[in-house]
């Protein structure tokens, strides 16, 4: 089942069309990561699905039941972090689960429980002080408790990790890991190395379209492989695999190291079988040959160009 | 309604720890303390700075003079507090984004614009009451409140003015995102408001009547069902004003 359905969303401001015909829909219990670079729509996206912005035009659907500018149903299925999550300063963040927790309806008993449980999963169990006092990385962890509290179906994050440093990178992409079995997460993010830890669907927004999506090993292997490096051990060696007249039209457009050279061809096979028949008629030997997979990085450069 | 408590909690708290709460009471109380001693005093301050030689004949104070005091110091100086103090009541929610978790959990855009009215209203009557008790006690201890008539619908009359100030900033501060859109829209309206009393046939709708001619109605020079009409016009202009609030906040890009 899909946790949430987009169909033909179109969203501009003025004459700025931010978002331009885009259907994609989220299945249920995955990790989707929503890739974009600054300024592609992702949070525009991400705000029309919560119901706080108006599409121009086109559908969302949260667990089948449309979404309404304004005051919206859905929402009580979705709890949402926000780039940079803002909290009443003069709060403790007890208080502050109190009070979102009494807004949901929770009950006072399963208030309590829910917010100790998780205070200690976001590691704020002993930060009994003041928000107005919290660092960045402190204000994301508070901002997915606040987001678990009601144990939604769909959990939004936005640009979790793009203001942290590297341990607090690490901390909320552990805890996101942690709850992809109760909840689906759908998140935004520039950083490729994450969505390769963590996701297991992707979506690459551009120019207000949908340039790239599905699971992330789909992805990968439909992106034709490329690249084959040969590494010597040597620069001689190098030099002499360089002037080897039968690769010339390969050797164009390959990038060099001092040791290593990676070439380009449209088929991967017949230039290995190439390269391997020059290696051996030059009686060189390489220290390592590889076919190269695609990065996602390499797949999102391409796909943005 | 579990969630309207809850809100209306959070406000209450935000008040009491930013302190707006305590500064509201202290203006409030000094204010109330000020009228009758400033009606005191005034004919001994005028007596001293005579030049010597000089008589002046200065009537001597009354309760007349203490309630004069009253109702020029609280719609001046507190009523511009009030709205001073009020005017980021939706500004400092939007410019810093904290409602976004709040209503993407579900807390209706109603309630929101419910609690916050809700709450300055409280606070707006705990602080004019104070306000008028210690005035009234004061008054009542230095002078016999003889030929002083209707002090309660006075009293009423511009306390209900500074609810529909309330109302004003409410839609003030849905309509413009920051507090300085807010104060000019509500000091716009006051203005409008002083600009239509200059025409005579309007004078009998007008809600600034409220706060304009509250001594006439303790001297007897205007009637009770004078004031009839701006009081009804008034409370009607409130629901007015925070209904279209509500209607204008659900449709607001967030």
């Amino acid at each position: 089942m899909d946790i949430i359905s987009i169909k033909h969303l179109s969203k501009s401001f003025g004459a700025n069309n931010v978002i331009n015909d885009l259907t994609f829909s989220v299945p249920e219990h995955s990790v989707f990561g929503f890739i974009g670079q600054n300024g592609a729509g992702k949070t525009t996206t991400m705000k029309m699905v919560l119901g706080l912005l108006k599409p121009t035009k086109g559908s969302i659907t949260v667990c089948s039941e449309p979404v309404t500018y304004g005051q919206t149903k859905t929402n009580k299925y979705i709890g949402y972090l926000p780039d940079v999550p803002e909290f009443y300063g003069y709060m403790r963040p007890f208080e502050y689960l109190k009070l979102c927790g009494q807004i949901t309806g929770l009950s006072n008993d399963k208030i309590k429980t829910k917010s100790e449980e998780l205070l200690v999963l976001v590691g704020l169990d002993k930060a009994n002080k003041k928000i107005s006092g919290f660092s960045r990385g402190m204000k994301q962890r508070l901002g997915i408790a606040q987001a678990l509290l009601n144990e939604p179906k769909l959990l939004i994050c936005d640009e979790p990790t793009s203001a942290l440093d590297p341990v607090g990178r690490k901390e909320i992409l552990d805890i996101l890991h942690q709850v992809k079995g109760k909840t689906t997460v759908l998140f935004s993010t520039h950083i490729l190395s994450d969505v390769e830890r963590i996701c297991d669907n992707i979506a690459v927004l551009h120019g207000g379209k949908l340039v790239l999506s599905g699971t992330l090993s789909d992805v990968k292997s439909q992106h034709k492989r490329d690249g084959l490096l040969v590494e010597f051990a040597t620069q001689v060696d190098k030099q002499q695999f360089l002037t080897t007249p039968k690769l010339a039209s390969y050797i164009i457009g390959a990038e060099q190291t001092s040791t290593s050279i990676t070439l380009h061809a449209q088929d991967i096979q017949k230039a290995e079988m190439a390269v391997i028949k020059a290696l051996s008629e030059e009686q060189l030997l390489p220290i390592r040959v590889e076919v190269l997979e695609p990065t996602l990085e390499s797949l999102f450069m391409e796909v943005v160009k | 309604m579990k969630s309207y408590i809850a809100f209306t909690k959070k406000e209450f708290c935000e008040n009491f720890r930013t302190y707006k709460f305590f500064i509201m009471i202290s203006v409030f109380l000094l204010l109330g303390m000020m009228n009758p001693i400033t009606a005191k005093i005034t004919p001994q301050l005028l007596k001293s700075f005579m030049p010597a030689g000089m008589n002046i004949t200065v009537a001597e104070p009354t309760a007349l003079d203490s309630w004069a005091q009253f109702f020029k110091n609280v719609p001046q100086m507190g009523l511009i507090v009030l709205v001073i103090i009020f005017s980021g009541i939706m500004a400092n929610e939007f410019s810093r984004g904290t409602l976004i978790n709040m209503l993407t959990k579900g807390l209706s855009r109603r309630v929101v614009i419910l609690s916050k009215f809700t709450m300055a209203v409280i606070v707006w009557t705990l602080s004019y009451i104070v306000c008028f008790v210690v005035s009234y006690a004061y008054t009542a201890y230095f002078w016999s409140s003889y030929g002083i008539r209707n002090i309660g619908l006075s009293v009423f009359c511009l306390w209900l003015f500074g609810i529909l100030l309330l109302a004003i900033i409410m839609l003030g501060g849905v309509l413009f995102k920051n507090s300085y859109g807010g104060l000019l829209f509500t000091g716009g309206l006051v203005v409008v408001l002083m600009l239509l009393n200059i025409v005579p046939v309007l004078q009998k709708y007008n809600p600034i009547t409220l706060v304009s001619s509250n001594l006439a109605l303790l001297t007897g020079n205007m009637l009770v069902s004078d004031f009839i009409v701006p009081i009804v016009i008034c409370s009607i202009a409130t629901i007015v004003l925070i209904s279209s609030a509500i209607m204008l906040f659900n449709k607001k890009q967030i």
